[in-house]
């Protein structure tokens, strides 16, 4: 999957969890907070997307810092392409 | 004090309303049929009253059915109805607005899809905790509905919602509370719970092609009970309280009794049942033969449905081929901690319109099994004082009185 459908596709998974937010207003820069996320909605998103994106949040400061969409779809697309090669082997 | 009921809410296998519910009822139609939400096929139970066409989304958020349990859906689906239909709470303080509910086995479903995770080494749902704990229903009536007061929740198995409704009664009287939402919720037609209760030979085996006559209190031929799910809701008010704001009042909640046999944990034992009724009659300040009608136990167990006949026998004398007793599980199953909120509300609409449910099932009766049960056809009969009995695993048992307002 390329960056670009792979943000579309986070994007598009993030809108479904999300109450009282239009769809087309959400992009990398939306933080959590404007999308009416609180911290136990931040867990639940995540957990869902492991499901989804076949990923492990498990770099637990990286996911701490996590802020906004931007921060969830880098990391994703950095975990797929670090496994890639491994796959390919 | 007069403690009175100002609002009703049911979610059952034969309604889901309190009108849909008791037209049901008097027409003693089952909600028993072959089990839907999960494949009982290797099952020697593969029977129960489950609803079937209840949609979450109908009322609830996506966010709020990820974070809630079906137990939890159930209850807030019957107390939304009730509160609705005992009008505007507003006059009260919010922190004299209680909540107290029964439930057997609380998010049992949640707690076995997140368990079947981590056995499979799969992460486990963030929500597992606040989706299984017992009190998650109730904490959630409170949240949708702001009611600040006491939150509480009752765990005694089958008699869960009795030991709870009778819970609020005290709330009510020890002025702890103005209003309390209260009532018994169970969503448990799961593998695990019809596997457990199978290996203790509870279940009814023998009707899975026969799915409505399977639940059959005091008939011959039962064979164990039948799962059932929901969950029922009643609004207790102080009477006076209640006329000032011109609530509707269906009935008085005159009763309460509670006792523990102490003596086994599965099994009924009669003088227990006794001493429950017993108690309820002298907390209500009447003698035994002013009760016309019990709202039954019985769950359609070979034993059990004899040990209550018994105990009625026992402590009513005569008067126990006088009174009626019917048995709302015949139609629904048993739903274990809400079992008692149903029938609570079977009693209240059948001393609301003079007209008892009838026992379903019912063309030959256990020669042991010998009281007016009200067989298969309604009762026309203007009652003014009710019992509902219910008794639960570890030796609980709870009987409530309902009395005309």
């Amino acid at each position: 999957m390329n960056t670009e459908n792979l943000e579309e596709k986070i994007i598009q998974f993030i809108a479904s969890k999300v109450e009282d937010v239009d769809p087309a207003t959400i992009d990398r820069s939306s933080t959590f907070e404007t999308l009416g996320l609180d911290s136990m909605d931040r867990v639940q998103l995540l957990f869902d997307a492991e499901e989804i994106f076949d990923v492990t949040f498990d770099d637990d400061e990286a996911v701490k810092k996590f802020t906004c969409v931007g921060d969830i779809v880098d990391y994703i697309s950095k975990t797929q392409s670090e496994e890639k090669p491994a796959e390919e082997e | 004090m007069r403690i009175v009921v100002t609002g009703m809410g049911v979610i059952s296998s034969i309604g889901t309303s309190v009108e849909q519910f008791w037209h049901s009822a008097v027409n003693g139609k089952s909600g028993i049929s072959k089990i839907t939400c999960f494949d009982a096929s290797g099952h020697r139970s593969q029977i129960a009253g489950e609803i079937a066409d209840f949609d979450p989304k109908s009322f609830l958020s996506n966010k709020q059915i990820e974070q809630t349990d079906r137990f939890t859906q159930l209850a807030l689906f019957a107390a939304n109805e009730a509160l609705n239909d005992c009008g505007d709470l507003g006059s009260y303080n919010a922190h004299r607005l209680a909540v107290c509910l029964g439930s057997g086995m609380g998010g049992f479903s949640t707690f076995e899809s997140s368990a079947s995770r981590k056995l499979q080494n799969k992460s486990v749902p963030p929500f597992t905790v606040p989706r299984t704990m017992a009190n998650s229903a109730a904490a959630w009536i409170a949240t949708q509905h702001a009611l600040k007061g006491v939150n509480l929740t009752c765990s005694t198995a089958c008699s869960s919602a009795a030991n709870a409704i009778g819970m609020a009664l005290d709330l009510m009287r020890t002025g702890k509370a103005d209003a309390v939402v209260t009532g018994g919720v169970e969503a448990c037609v799961l593998p695990l719970t019809i596997s457990g209760f199978e290996a203790l030979h509870a279940l009814s085996t023998g009707f899975n092609d026969d799915p409505e006559h399977a639940s059959r209190p005091f008939s011959t031929g039962r064979d164990g009970f039948v799962m059932g799910e929901g969950a029922g809701i009643l609004v207790l008010e102080n009477e006076e309280a209640a006329i000032k704001r011109g609530a509707t009042i269906y009935a008085q909640l005159t009763g309460y009794g509670c006792t523990c046999d102490a003596a086994h944990i599965v099994a009924p034992d009669m003088d227990g049942q006794i001493a429950a009724m017993q108690a309820a009659i002298n907390d209500a300040n009447i003698a035994p033969n002013a009760v016309d009608y019990i709202n039954a136990h019985a769950t359609s167990t070979p034993l059990g449905d004899v040990v209550e006949t018994n105990a009625i026998k026992q402590l009513f004398g005569d008067h126990a081929y006088k009174l009626a007793v019917s048995a709302t599980k015949s139609m629904i199953g048993h739903t274990i901690g809400a079992s008692a909120a149903l029938g609570s509300i079977a009693t209240i609409k059948a001393l609301q319109t003079g007209t008892i449910h009838p026992t379903a099932n019912l063309n030959e009766p256990d020669p042991e099994c010998d009281l007016d049960y009200v067989p298969n056809k309604a009762q026309q009969r203007k009652i003014k004082t009710a019992l509902c009995n219910a008794f639960g695993f570890g030796g609980n048992n709870a009987t409530l009185v309902y009395t005309t307002p």
